[in-house]
């Protein structure tokens, strides 16, 4: 009993001189911090094909399509983190490599511009620059040249191949009709 | 079973048929021989009844009502089935709960959410929903949920007077003299979580206590059919924060077994450790809990600290602490990352080099125990009448638990044994979390080792192994599947239709509900600082009290 009771005096003293045990300050810094850690979204805008696949599956529609004047990406998505809850799934459907959309990484910090100014804060916004657009846009042009150009050649190819067809066909009949007549001449004849 | 079959095949049915080892599943046509089959069942051992789950299938008009009735100490359950109308006034069926009062509540929340009625209930009201819900019955299929939003809006003054209303009248009926009164116990108290016990005393002795619940509410059932099968596991999971992991087990399994696959079993035994993780969380915020509604605030902040090292190892896996979302049907979210076991160890071996202290201090404290042993007994037939779940009832020394009863996941593989107390009474439903923390330790111990050894062995990739595809679009079907809870059994019931992309209809049934509707009895006759032990000992959640 006795022994019992001193043993426990000692503890309890020990626990006084040993260090506090909360020493990091966790507003400011990650008490414990997973690698796959599920935060706030990055998005890639130069990676994103705009399927729309991360908006379909959001469970609670966290994610807006924002429309971009491409063919592809034609939109992009932006993030309400004021909705979302951090499950991932949009990470998960993103079918690009590397993934046009994370979060796991992503930081537990989620203000923009101090606390609470305005819902919009907690939103994920993708600044496109301009001039990547005008690259962009400059690029499909002139991939939809190429496009088109390749088209109107297949094209000219076809109509090329198609009168040369169309000509051998009809060479082929005037052929086929001239023998059918020479028979009928002979006939005729006999 | 086959005398049971016996009993089902005597009244007039379309089918009767085996459905997995432990269930026979019966369809009738006539929904007025309820009564007396449940009364032939009730003679062959059949005593309790898990829950009440209807399905609208509007299409064919008509609504499906299920019961899933059970006997728990010979694991012989059967599934019923009867077809009613589903115009509003034939829309009803005999009640079931003057024959077994584990019934009560969850007749009330099927009428109150298809507006089925029981007749013969002995008090049929609104219930989760409130009287003046707009618009009725919101798990219908044609309920109209923006119209009752715009309602909400509207008119959100006049629906809060109903609280003024009910001061009201009983300032009216109260006797102005003596000291008869209602107290409020909740939903602000410090213990009591979004729940609000009307509480009548005379003096400081409880008369009756009438729990209101619905506070927190989210419909998760219906929110189910809004999403596709994926998304919905952040639905399920969110029936409690407690014990994550093992509610998305279950739904999962369900949508497995309608999709037919398999999972591997590097999926299964992960599954056991991420359950069992879960388990330990929710336990180690149960103990803490019920010394901290007692008014003892130093035990929570010891388990919570042995229960960040836990959530640490959750983190880990998955990327978040508490809404993990790791299980998704076909298998578990995440490859095993290297060490990630070895963070669990560490967990595990935190949690054994506090336990003696926390046995010493607090399991074993003398004035928790003045206070607790002997009082609130809840006992074997109380168990079977009332369906105490899980821990409450393994405290009353009654062997229950889904992991052995009816194995899922890797359990099979896993060996132990019923965990139980002997006295049922505050002091056993504390001490056996205590007991269960170190069979779950044991559970995960055996289900790394044997994922060690697969990996080893060549038979387990941990990068790949974790998940086999789930079609998008699942045959039409339903499924019944059962797992075991933190505090207790959980049975889902989906049904699912043609060509289906998301859930017809998820019933979900959790263990507070019953645990919640027998406060009344235990409470009655005691004091009023009997009520934050006796609730505290109950281990109630309001999450998957109101779901
Ligand atoms: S993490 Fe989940 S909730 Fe958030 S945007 Fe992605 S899918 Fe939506
Ligand atoms: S972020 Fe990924 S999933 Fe979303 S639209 Fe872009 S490519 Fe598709």
């Amino acid at each position: 009993m006795l022994v019992d009771i001193i043993k426990k005096m000692i503890r309890v003293s020990k626990s006084m001189t040993e260090d506090r045990l909360a020493t990091k300050d966790a507003s400011k810094d990650f008490v414990h911090k997973s690698e796959i850690f599920r935060g706030k979204h990055e998005i890639l805008y130069d990676v994103c094909t705009g399927c729309d696949a991360c908006n379909k599956i959001c469970p609670v529609d966290a994610i807006v399509m924002k429309p971009l004047p491409l063919k592809r990406p034609n939109k992009i998505p932006e993030v309400n983190l004021a909705i979302c809850i951090f499950c991932g799934l949009c990470e998960d459907v993103c079918p690009t490599k590397p993934k046009a959309l994370k979060l796991s990484g992503g930081t537990f910090d989620m203000r923009a511009g101090g606390a609470h100014e305005a819902q919009d804060n907690f939103w994920v916004r993708v600044d496109v620059p301009q001039d990547w657009i005008e690259k962009k846009k400059e690029e499909e042009r002139k991939k939809a040249e190429a496009a088109a150009k390749k088209k109107a050649e297949m094209a000219a190819k076809k109509k090329a191949e198609a009168e040369a067809k169309a000509k051998a066909e009809a060479e082929a009949k005037a052929k086929e009709e001239a023998s059918k007549e020479a028979p009928t001449k002979e006939d005729n004849n006999g | 079973m086959e005398a049971i079959r016996k009993v089902l095949e005597k009244y007039d049915n379309e089918y009767v048929e085996d459905y997995k080892p432990t269930w026979l599943k019966a369809k009738f046509t006539n929904p007025n021989d309820l009564l007396s089959i449940v009364q032939d069942l009730q003679a062959e051992g059949i005593k309790t009844c898990s829950t009440v789950s209807p399905t609208d299938f509007i299409d064919e008009n008509k609504i499906e009502v299920n019961y899933f009735l059970e006997d728990i100490i010979n694991k012989k359950n059967v599934w019923l089935k009867f077809d009613i109308p589903r115009e509003l006034e034939a829309c009803k069926i005999p009640s079931i709960t003057p024959l077994m009062p584990s019934a009560n509540w969850h007749e009330l929340e099927a009428y109150s959410t298809f507006g089925v009625k029981f007749e013969g209930h002995p008090n049929l009201r609104y219930f989760l929903i409130s009287a003046d819900y707009y618009g009725k019955f919101p798990f219908r299929k044609d309920f109209d949920w923006k119209a009752h939003e715009q309602n909400l809006i509207q008119n959100i003054d006049e629906i809060t007077s109903e609280w003024l209303d009910e001061y009201e009248e009983n300032e009216k009926t109260l006797p102005k003299d003596g000291s008869k009164t209602i107290l409020h116990w909740g939903p602000t108290h410090p213990a009591s979580g979004p729940i609000r016990l009307k509480v009548g005393v005379d003096g400081e002795n409880i008369q009756w206590v009438d729990p209101d619940i619905g506070y927190v509410w989210r419909a998760l059932e219906h929110l189910v059919e809004r999403k596709d099968f994926i998304g919905s596991i952040v639905a399920v999971e969110r029936i409690c924060f407690m014990d994550n992991p093992n509610p998305m087990i279950c739904y999962s399994q369900a949508v497995e077994e309608i999709a037919g696959k398999e999972i591997t079993r590097f999926a299964k035994l992960m599954r056991v450790v991420l359950g069992e993780i879960g388990r330990i969380a929710s336990h180690l915020i149960s103990m803490g809990g019920f010394f901290g509604n007692a008014g003892l605030h130093t035990f929570v902040m010891w388990t919570m600290d042995v229960r960040e090292y836990f959530l640490d190892a959750l983190e880990e896996y998955s990327g978040a602490r508490i809404a993990t979302a790791c299980i998704e049907p076909g298998g578990v979210r995440y490859p095993l990352r290297d060490g990630w076991l070895d963070i669990v160890q560490k967990a595990i071996e935190k949690y054994e080099s506090s336990k003696d202290e926390f046995f010493d201090i607090f399991i074993n404290n003398p004035l928790m125990k003045t206070r607790a042993v002997a009082n609130a007994i809840i006992s074997k037939e109380d168990v079977v009448q009332n369906y105490m779940a899980g821990p409450i009832a393994r405290a009353s020394g009654v062997k229950v638990d889904v992991r052995i009863d009816e194995p899922y996941a890797g359990y099979d593989e896993i060996e132990f044994d019923y965990v139980t107390c002997e006295n049922g009474d505050i002091y056993d439903r504390l001490h056996i979390f205590f007991k269960e923390l170190d069979q779950s330790m044991d559970i995960i111990k055996q289900a790394i080792a044997k994922i060690q050894e697969g990996i080893a062995s060549g038979e387990m990739n941990p990068q790949k192994d974790h998940l086999v595809r789930i079609p998008k679009k699942l045959p039409a079907g339903e499924a019944v599947t059962r797992i075991e809870w933190a505090r207790g059994e959980i049975l889902m019931h989906l049904v699912t239709q043609e060509k289906a992309t998301n859930p017809y209809r998820l019933k979900i049934k959790a263990p507070s509900v019953n645990h919640t509707m027998v406060l009344d009895e235990l409470l009655r006759g005691k004091t009023l600082s009997d009520i934050p032990l006796v609730y505290g000992s109950m281990h109630i959640c309001q999450g998957d009290l109101d779901r």
